[in-house]
């Protein structure tokens, strides 16, 4: 008890000293775990949600940036294709197809515009609201809708894609009409919208005053008997309700319109490989996927710059073990008188063994503690930072 | 000692027999199917018989085409088993809510190369989008009876993807179904073929896909059974008989007394033909299609 007494005196007097020892400690102790912590999310987040995702279809291009998009909303965002490609898994009856559109946003959070099924392949449940009905309703991810501190009967506008888009579409006001129970999931962060309520932020749809019945001659340019040509100071609804409900309308083919991906569910193993071979043509604009290779591919990557880190933490411990071994073999020395007067005084060379193994254990357990907090930290945020450092 | 093991026995029987009758009632239980207009009703009910349960929540005096749900039949439709879809733009409503598409069949969609193109006359322009007209699609494709039956089709094979089991019912069902619609067909060929080319009007654009396929020489007005026209559409009528000069206006409901005077001033006789959009009043749909070719007879002869 002496002994901890003395080393905790002299471990004061030595403040910066001593600082110093437990931030290198702490440190060569917190890399390897922390690492470890997030690898270990990264692999649980991204491999669950692959595997659970049987088949993606997208653009050629980049696999990963199309499975990352496609499953987790990442910001980088694949070549759209058309919605001719779910209409073509439809009709070929081996798998249901689950178009995924996410151009856009609102508020920082992906917006994704789906069909229903979405919710029943992801087992996604209304925790409070309702589902999804009528055009111009969002439904929100659990995270979603605590940081934005939104509840059904709440309202969301879509944010613009370019701040100096002047001339370009209106943002949308959304009626949030649903949370989703929380799925530790990349849906936890998302805005669900129907996929026809996307097309209509992006300006393929809209609901406008009638042109042909227009009275104001300030809303009219040029009239004739077969054409109305409006000003531009018609006026667009910005948002969906009741009353003008009825004037939103589509313009063009809608098997064209855009989306991102589909998420293709065979209807057993067979079908789905089936399938997979008719992406294989040269000429073949669309790519199908796998998410779980994918996913592995990432995770190996991962994992090799894994072992680069551990090699370099594990250089760096045993230099700094190294440095610590001389700072205290150095102090030892220019502590030899003191510890001879201790001698002198009547204290045996066990007492002075003890002294010393008390500092060091007070220095360990501080780093301990310090190691531990900050572990505790990163855990708190490794969804978080995962999302951060690997999805995007 | 005998006793107890009886009572005990027979506790066991009629759980098995529990068992027994409640995992078949489960596996055979009816399907709910919701559709979008009475043909398709008809049509589901007459193949899918008593395993299915088809819900049209559309009011007897609404015609289902400009029906709006409100969220609890949106809701409905929502949980059905199965929903059978008029397609070629049948109920602009469908296009605005969230049907969940593994269950909702457009029963139209195998002949989309034989949807007729409708397009607004007067064309506008705003925006960057330039001038244009809001196209849309004919959507009583069931007046074609030939596409009715193969609308019929789809439905049976989508009622078979639900309940493989009971295909061969489903089959026998719908080729009987094929059978009415297709000698309904051929009683209007006969009638109308002679003399397709008399000019007749159409009360309201609703007859596209019968004009097409019996090669009919009509011409569309915007009447109201219900309503009397107004002078602009009296204005309209005589600007369309000045080059169409048609005997007989067809009908989609009986025309109120003032309407027929008016026609009959012109010398231009009434018939009816329901296309039958919503559940009748009386009888089912083969009977209001058997009706209207009793309508037309004075028509074509």
């Amino acid at each position: 008890m002496h002994s901890f007494y003395l080393a905790w005196k002299y471990i004061i007097y030595n403040r910066i000293k001593t600082a110093v020892l437990v931030a290198c400690v702490t440190l060569i102790a917190f890399l390897p775990f922390a690492l470890q912590m997030l690898l270990e999310e990264s692999e649980r987040q991204l491999t669950s949600r692959a595997v659970s995702t049987p088949l993606v279809i997208g653009a050629k291009g980049s696999a990963l940036d199309l499975v990352m998009n496609t499953l987790y909303f990442g910001d980088e965002h694949p070549e759209a294709i058309s919605m001719e490609a779910v209409n073509r898994i439809w009709d070929s009856e081996l798998a249901l197809p689950i178009p995924v559109y996410t151009r856009f946003k609102a508020r920082g959070f992906p917006i994704v515009g789906t069909s229903l099924d979405y919710f029943s392949f992801r087992n996604l449940d209304v925790a409070t609201g309702r589902s999804l009905a009528v055009l111009g309703e969002c439904v929100l991810g659990a995270r979603a809708a605590e940081e934005l501190d939104l509840q059904p009967g709440g309202a969301l506008v879509s944010s613009p894609e370019s701040l100096f888009d002047l001339a370009g579409v209106y943002p949308l006001k959304m009626k949030v009409v649903g949370i989703l129970e929380k799925a530790h999931t990349s849906d936890d962060l998302a805005i669900f919208v129907d996929l026809k309520t996307a097309w209509v932020i992006q300006g393929l749809g809209h609901g406008h005053q009638d042109v042909t019945q227009l009275n104001d001659p300030t809303l009219v340019l040029e009239r004739t008997e077969s054409n109305v040509a409006a000003t531009a100071k018609l006026y667009h609804y910005t948002e969906i309700n009741e009353k003008n409900i009825g004037s939103f309308h589509f313009h063009g083919n809608m098997d064209v319109y855009p989306i991102t991906a589909v998420i293709a569910v065979p209807n057993d193993e067979k079908s789905g490989t089936i399938l997979q071979g008719r992406y294989l043509a040269k000429e073949e604009t669309q790519q199908i996927l796998r998410p779980a290779e994918v996913i592995n591919g990432l995770l190996q990557n991962i994992f090799r710059i894994k072992n680069v880190i551990d090699a370099v933490v594990s250089v760096v411990a045993l230099a700094t073990i190294m440095a610590i071994i001389l700072v205290f073999a150095l102090s030892l020395r220019l502590r030899q008188r003191e510890i001879e007067t201790i001698f002198k005084i009547g204290c045996s060379r066990m007492t002075i063994a003890k002294l010393l193994a008390a500092e060091i254990l007070i220095i360990v357990m501080t780093s301990a503690t310090l190691c531990a907090i900050m572990l505790a930290i990163v855990g708190t945020f490794t969804n978080d930072l995962v999302r951060m450092l690997f999805i995007g | 000692m005998k006793g107890f093991c009886w009572k005990r026995w027979s506790v066991v029987w009629i759980g098995v027999v529990m068992l027994v009758n409640v995992y078949p009632a489960k596996a055979g239980s009816p399907l709910n199917v919701y559709v979008v207009n009475y043909p398709l009703k008809y049509f589901a009910e007459r193949i899918g018989g008593k395993h299915v349960r088809v819900f049209l929540p559309v009011p007897a005096d609404v015609d289902p085409v400009y029906w709006t749900p409100k969220i609890s039949d949106i809701g409905a439709y929502q949980q059905a088993d199965l929903i059978l879809l008029n397609g070629a733009g049948y109920a602009k409503w469908v296009s605005k809510v969230s049907l969940p598409r593994s269950k909702s069949v457009d029963t139209s969609r195998g002949f989309k190369d034989r949807h007729i193109t409708v397009k607004e006359t007067m064309t506008h322009s705003h925006g960057a989008e330039g001038e244009h007209a809001h196209e849309g699609l004919a959507f009583t494709t069931w007046l074609d009876l030939s596409l009715a039956a193969k609308q019929a089709e789809v439905i049976a094979n989508a009622l078979t993807r639900k309940r493989p089991q009971h295909k061969e019912q489903f089959m026998a069902n719908y080729q009987s179904l094929e059978k009415d619609l297709l000698a309904l067909d051929s009683r209007i060929k006969a009638l109308v073929t002679p003399n397709h080319t008399v000019p007749i009007i159409f009360s309201h654009p609703v007859y596209e896909y019968f004009e097409k396929v019996y090669v009919l020489n009509g011409e569309s007005v915007h009447w109201e059974p219900d309503e009397k026209p107004t002078p602009s559409q009296i204005a309209e009528l005589n600007k369309i008989y000045e080059t169409h000069q048609a005997k007989w206006m067809i009908w989609e409901g009986a025309p109120i007394k003032s309407a027929v005077n008016v026609l009959e001033r012109m010398g231009i006789q009434s018939a009816v033909f329901d296309p039958c959009g919503n559940v009748p009043l009386d009888g089912d749909f083969l009977s209001v299609m058997r009706q209207n070719i009793a309508n037309l007879e004075p028509v074509f002869r």
